[in-house]
């Protein structure tokens, strides 16, 4: 098997007392749709937020594309193909639909301050450039007739979408995805669905994903790890998760 | 070759005007032409300070403190080269001016540069006390240090500076407006917007903060070194709290983050004690029967607004009842106040309401319309100052 693009080495984080994220270890291919999953509270967005640098693990490592990624900042993470959305929508509010694309792809803009200050001709050409691929970018999550409204307006499951189509924008190798089907009715998660899909096939990208619903996770994902009080309890293909004694009972409560 | 046509034409533009502007005061008296050069200033600090506080969204109430810094490396360049007999007392020649200007830059943007840094890890109300803080400190160390004039403060000959003034408030405009023209401008919006997404996506959430404070702060020092030719003379007074708490208010009230919005705000504030100026004192007690109506009438104001989002009739009874009250209530307060001795039959100079006017209409503003008066738009004027991307 070729070199993971993402791994986890037993990932440990601990806030004061409190071990979140107890000696997790996975490793994610290329092209792979992964799930992570487990009952609130078990430390899924908190691995999130240690992949993407907002927390430092206490203990173990995280290796991406072969390079060692512990506390390295947000946007540097960021700048080396590791783009995330938010459980909880974080999107720019104020801004239009395209500019929050816009910002996404920013992070491989070449000019400097002052020639955006001067308004040169290089700045006032990368702007458009940006503006081009965000707007491709919009076609493709199907947002484009809203480019110019304010994206605080969308309704929830176009918002669920924007935030993936920024993400996009960053050109990542590897796609984070914080519960992207939350508060979505069953059409509109069927459609994310296909979109995910989309992403991996027509555009090579790896997705980690964490996601309650769990016909969604079961139908996208090819394999997946459980956690559960920040452990592992469980990992493998969908068929396996499912009939998994553990997880029934981390999902369900004992006397079930 | 249209895009050049454009460039050259409005650089041009804004210089013939500066000059235009520039000619206007030459021509009228020494009070009006100070004026017409303050409020080129006051526009110049509005804009830098909406840079920082409206497009990046960080809340630094110090703004004088980067004028001052401005102003006095300005002043104290003038009076060594005074010393030195490179300059005389007639007046700075305009090179040394621009000179002078152009070190203030470079000094105002590295305290901007000291105060931007602790701004990475304060947030909101902390990082307005730290730079409100830092504005107080560095008024008295100058205050305490015989070298920089101490409380006397120091003087400088004066230069006829006012088309330079101008031309840095349209420098100032442009550059913002430029910024948010470009992709670049939109990670400062991001930051405001959401620093934690922000910095997910990959913008250096620090650098920009830095950017605008360095940015921000020296188009304030440039301001400050303007300042001290036009004056010809300057002290710690001129750069007091209230000087940052008025920069202050026009960016709140033109709404934070439009450029515009700024700049009418400016203008507006700036105009406002000058119109008072002459006017005949008021009574006291009026005055106090004014502000309890107002402020009874803003309240009804406010309710009825509520009472609109949830879907009800704006003009009920009750509201009519309510501007009933506040026009009661304010006859009422003025007539109490004249039984009180201590303030029967006292007056005030028009002049000193322009405070009580200002944190009256802030008052308002945060009750009726938080945005400002713009909020987050621009302001007529075709799509020069439109984002491209909206």
């Amino acid at each position: 098997m070729s070199e993971p693009i993402l791994e986890l080495r037993n990932a440990t984080i601990q806030f004061g007392g409190l071990v979140a994220v107890d000696n997790v270890s996975f490793e994610i291919q290329k092209g792979e749709l992964f799930g992570l999953i487990g009952p609130n509270g078990a430390g899924k967005t908190t691995c999130f937020n240690m992949v993407t640098g907002v927390y430092k693990p206490t203990g173990g490592d995280i290796i991406f594309k072969g390079q060692r990624i512990n506390g390295i900042p947000p946007f540097k993470v960021a700048k080396l193909g590791i783009a995330r959305t938010f459980q909880n929508i974080r999107l720019f509010g104020a801004l239009s639909v395209l500019e929050n694309v816009v910002i996404g792809g920013f992070l491989r803009n070449r000019t400097n301050i002052f020639s955006s200050l001067g308004y040169m001709p290089g700045a006032i050409k990368e702007t458009e450039r940006l503006r081009e691929n965000a707007m491709a970018l919009l076609e493709v999550m199907d947002l484009a007739d809203e480019a110019h409204g304010r994206s605080s307006d969308l309704p929830y499951g176009k918002q669920r979408r924007l935030e993936i189509a920024r993400a996009m924008a960053t050109q990542p190798d590897l796609l984070l995805l914080d519960e992207p089907a939350a508060g979505m009715n069953p059409q509109e998660s069927e459609d994310l669905m296909n979109t995910v899909r989309k992403l991996r096939d027509d555009f090579g990208k790896t997705v980690l994903l964490i996601e309650h619903d769990m016909k969604f996770v079961m139908n996208l994902c090819e394999r997946m790890v459980v956690l559960d009080h920040g452990e592992e309890i469980a990992r493998g293909v969908p068929a396996e998760i499912r009939n998994h004694p553990e997880v029934i009972k981390a999902y369900l409560g004992e006397a079930c | 070759m249209k895009f050049w046509a454009i460039r050259v034409g409005s650089i041009l533009l804004a210089v013939l005007v500066s000059y235009g502007i520039g000619m206007v005061a030459q021509g009228s008296s020494g009070t009006v032409s100070r004026l017409i050069a303050l409020a080129g200033l006051y526009v110049t600090l509005a804009v830098s300070l909406n840079l920082i506080n409206g497009i990046t969204g960080q809340f630094s109430i110090g703004h004088a403190a980067f004028y001052q810094v401005g102003s006095y490396t300005a002043a104290f360049l003038a009076s060594q080269l005074l010393a030195r007999g490179t300059i005389n007392n007639l007046g700075t020649p305009i090179p040394w001016v621009l000179a002078a200007v152009g070190i203030a830059i470079v000094t105002s943007g590295i305290a901007g540069f000291l105060i931007g840094l602790p701004s990475l890890r304060l947030r909101g109300d902390y990082l307005a006390i730290v730079t409100l803080g830092f504005g107080e400190i560095l008024r008295i160390i100058i205050q305490n240090t015989p070298q920089l004039g101490g409380s006397y403060g120091i003087n400088s000959p004066k230069a006829f500076v006012v088309p330079y003034v101008w031309m840095l408030a349209f420098l100032c405009i442009g550059a913002c407006r430029n910024l948010l023209q470009t992709a670049h401008g939109l990670s400062f919006l991001s930051v405001r917007e959401d620093e934690v997404a922000s910095g997910a996506m990959g913008v250096n959430v620090t650098r920009v903060k830095v950017a605008a404070f360095v940015l921000g702060s020296a188009f304030a020092g440039a301001a400050g070194a303007l300042l001290t030719f036009n004056e010809g003379f300057i002290n710690v007074n001129s750069f007091t709290m209230d000087v940052s708490f008025i920069i202050l208010t026009m960016v709140v009230l033109g709404g934070t983050g439009s450029i515009t919005g700024s700049i009418i705000a400016a203008l507006a504030l700036f105009t406002l004690p000058e119109f008072l100026r002459d006017a005949p004192p008021m009574p006291l007690n009026a005055v106090l029967g004014t502000l309890a109506g107002v402020a009874l009438l803003v309240g009804t104001i406010r309710l009825a607004l509520d009472q609109k989002k949830l879907g009800r009739d704006f003009l009920t009874p009750k509201t009519y009842m309510g501007f009933g009250i506040a026009a009661v209530g304010g006859v009422i307060v003025s007539i109490l106040a004249n039984f009180l001795p201590a303030l029967a039959n006292r007056t005030i100079p028009s002049a000193e309401l322009r405070m009580v006017i200002f944190s009256a209409v802030l008052v308002i503003m945060m009750l009726l319309r938080p945005q400002g008066i713009f909020g987050h738009r621009e302001f007529g004027l075709g799509s020069i100052f439109k984002r491209a991307q909206a």
